[in-house]
């Protein structure tokens, strides 16, 4: 049993510096938690609170109900794995994963068990005895969770732990940890500035900036339905467009004015619009490229329709990209192979507009998703 | 000198393998270690074959060995059993423990000679001979990195570290004082910075996991040969020291990177206040609140953008300005303006300074 708490907690430092900024957080039990954010955002400061290597200015740790805030980190039963893990060259790989326990004079068949156990988790069985530099670079990376794995600590704290990986090797491993925290079954708290792995690995994610948390949800309540312009823009790839609008109001319905056109909105999404006051003011409507449609059958549905010239088209396979501009502004779609579209055609394209979000200009906080 | 438990170690060893029992005592004939089931000669016994001018004696089922270093016995072996098979098996212990005092002897005598190297203890002719005697090479690049243990520890960092960085690879681990591990890192004439960098985030990481220790490391400059070995561990110092007083958020920091905390921390104090006396006259902001620090360092983290250090502080365009204006009331700077802005900036990096050699004088 683990579950974290995290009440208010701050990371000033002695120049000034707050990394991070009233950080509110309740993790249950056997949780895996994303932590996501672009470089700089305070994500590792606040791994490393939790891991007692950095100390906590003010607010409260708790894990399991204890405060752990003055707690050393050897005695919060943490284990750690980070993005530069290095295996001991001359050890086989049964040793690298005892050293440590070796260090902390744990008796000699003890070890011996929890070894054999991790290395039965991680599929290592077979190279006990190898050495480091007979094993492939996922081995290597498995190792060095074995390392952390050994310890059975109540949590586990990753920061970035693929990020040396190529991204073949990262796909692969990213289903193993996903697998790994089904077998283990204990609270995992993962560091990430790749979305994609965020979206795929956690039960929920919180997303942050500047040291500040700007939410925390399901990675698909957090694609559906984002906070704000960061959390929009940086869930997804290609991220989210963005084009200024301007709101036009008739009665109880409300459009979004763009390149002359006017994009109907439904009925939720007018009232929030009429009721926010934002009629005749500008706003940015963001539409995702996937929302973004050329297909003969939706554009005989459609409710309003664009012209646009292609600027270029990447084929990935299973889906196209389109790049082209609407009222001077770049955006993307991911259409279906099947598409005539081909750089310096011009197409006709329409929009979901049941999956538009509209954001205020100023605050850029969501309006309506 | 080598451990009694390390030569028990290696005896247990060996007896595990041949079965017979050994025992190891001083000139004197005092106990040093022995097997479990080893009986402990006499003292007297020792003594005497000590003296006499042969290595080994047979005496009933003892045999005695001594035990030399440099052409001088120290000590003496004796193996129980019966035969020629005793025999063998006791002058391969001799050897082993005379090989092993040997490399224990070369390896404290390498720390010894890095310590001396780093503290600049040594003359220049002295640093050849003993580089040559202890087959360092005198000519490589290296960069010397500094690990400092913020948390109190069981000592197991310079082990942790010891075991990926070793001598084979032209790397070398020493200590001069109780709260830190140097290692001195041989790089290739091909590597840069990155090399180096890697490798101290290695050592950080590395003992960030395995011991839970909360550490910091810096490194000097790449230095060409070992009579540089020096100045790159003052580099290193003063890249620890100038990293906790204005780059506290880093746990790696380079010497090469120092910026503008370089200079300021090679000010004289006296200079020190007597810029603050010169920037805030009386009104020196001891220390400022918060919030104000905060807003202080989100505009210049904003490039001096009002509209944005707003937006990232959460406040009203009016609120910031208000309290830009407010900050300029109580010194005299406007942090709007350019000028005013540096000079402000260096003073609080100036304050930083200043308190840091307090606490050091405290």
């Amino acid at each position: 049993m683990a579950s974290l708490s995290l009440e208010h907690i701050y990371k000033k430092y002695p120049n000034g510096f707050e990394a991070v900024k009233d950080f509110n957080l309740e993790i249950a039990d056997k949780e895996f938690i994303i932590f996501v954010g672009p470089s700089g955002c305070g994500k590792s400061t606040t791994l490393r609170m939790i891991a007692g290597l950095e100390d906590i200015s003010s607010g409260t740790l708790k894990i399991d109900g204890k405060v752990m805030n003055d707690v050393e980190p050897k005695d919060r039963d943490i284990a750690m794995v980070f993005q530069n893990y290095a295996l001991y060259p001359h050890m086989t790989v049964y040793d690298n994963m005892a050293f440590g326990l070796k260090l902390r004079k744990v008796p000699k068949d003890e070890i011996d068990k929890m070894v054999r156990n991790a290395a039965k988790i991680l599929d290592l069985t077979q190279l006990l005895d190898r050495k480091p530099k007979a094993l492939s670079g996922g081995q290597r990376q498995r190792v060095a969770m074995g390392r952390a794995i050994v310890r059975n600590p109540k949590v586990f704290l990753m920061d970035e732990p693929l990020s040396n990986l190529d991204a073949k090797l990262r796909v692969q491993m990213r289903s193993e940890i996903a697998k790994l925290h089904q077998r283990l079954g204990t609270t995992i708290i993962y560091v990430t500035h790749d979305q994609t792995e965020a979206m795929t690995l956690g039960t929920r994610i919180v997303v942050m900036k500047d040291g500040v948390v700007q939410q925390v949800d399901t990675p698909q309540h957090l694609y559906d339905s984002p906070c704000n312009l960061f959390v929009a823009g940086f869930m997804g790839s290609p991220q989210m467009n963005f084009l200024d609008v301007t709101v036009k109001v008739q009665g109880n319905q409300a459009f979004l004015t763009l390149d002359g056109k006017d994009i109907p909105l439904n009925a939720a999404k007018s009232k929030a619009l009429i009721d926010g006051g934002y009629a005749g003011k500008t706003v940015i409507m963001g539409i995702r490229p996937e929302d973004i449609y050329d297909d003969d059958d939706r554009m005989q549905k459609a409710a309003i329709e664009f012209k646009t010239k292609i600027n270029v088209y990447e084929l990935l396979g299973a889906e196209v990209f389109l790049y082209f501009d609407i009222a001077g502004t770049p955006v993307t779609a991911r259409v279906d192979p099947k598409t005539t579209a081909r750089p310096g055609s011009v197409i006709d394209f329409t929009l979901d507009t049941e999956k538009i979000h509209v954001f205020d200009k100023e605050t850029e906080k969501v309006i309506t998703n | 000198m080598i451990s009694a438990q390390i030569v028990k170690s290696c005896l247990e060893e060996l007896t595990a393998i041949t079965k017979v029992e050994f025992c190891v005592q001083d000139l004197n004939g005092t106990l040093f270690a022995k097997t479990d089931g080893a009986e402990v000669p006499e003292e007297s016994m020792i003594v005497n074959f000590c003296r006499q001018p042969v290595d080994s004696q047979i005496i009933k089922d003892h045999y005695f060995f001594k035990i030399m270093e440099d052409d001088e016995p120290v000590f003496a072996l004796t193996a129980i059993g019966n035969g020629e098979y005793t025999m063998m098996v006791a002058k391969i212990a001799v050897s082993e423990l005379q090989n092993l005092m040997q490399a224990y002897r070369e390896k404290y005598d390498r720390n010894n000679f890095f310590q001396n190297l780093l503290l600049d203890n040594l003359l220049l002719v002295d640093i050849h001979n003993r580089a040559k005697k202890l087959h360092v090479n005198f000519t490589a690049p290296r960069a010397v990195i500094l690990i400092e243990i913020e948390t109190e520890g069981d000592n197991v960092a310079a082990d942790l570290i010891g075991g990926i960085f070793t001598a084979g690879n032209g790397d070398y681990l020493t200590e001069v004082d109780e709260n830190s591990v140097i290692l001195i890192k041989s790089v290739n004439a091909m590597d840069d910075y990155q090399t180096v960098q890697e490798a101290a985030q290695i050592c950080v990481d590395m003992l960030n996991t395995e011991a839970m220790l909360n550490v910091r490391a810096a490194y000097g400059t790449i230095v060409e040969d070992l009579r540089s070995i020096s100045k790159s561990y003052k580099e290193a110092r003063m890249a620890m020291d100038v990293g906790k007083i204005f780059y506290a958020q880093k746990n790696v920091i380079s010497y090469n990177e120092l910026g503008i905390g370089r200079l300021i921390y090679q000010l004289p104090s006296n200079l020190c206040h007597v810029f603050i006396n010169e920037v805030f006259g009386e009104n020196v902001p001891e220390t400022l609140d918060n919030e104000t620090l905060s807003t202080i360092n989100t505009f210049f983290d904003n490039n001096l953008n009002v509209s944005e250090t707003s937006r990232k502080l959460f406040i009203h365009r009016n609120t910031l300005v208000y309290r830009i204006e407010k900050l300029q009331k109580a010194t005299g700077l406007d942090i709007r303006v350019f000028e005013d802005a540096l000079t402000f900036k260096i003073a609080l990096m100036v304050m930083d300074y200043l308190k840091y050699l307090d606490a050091k004088d405290y």
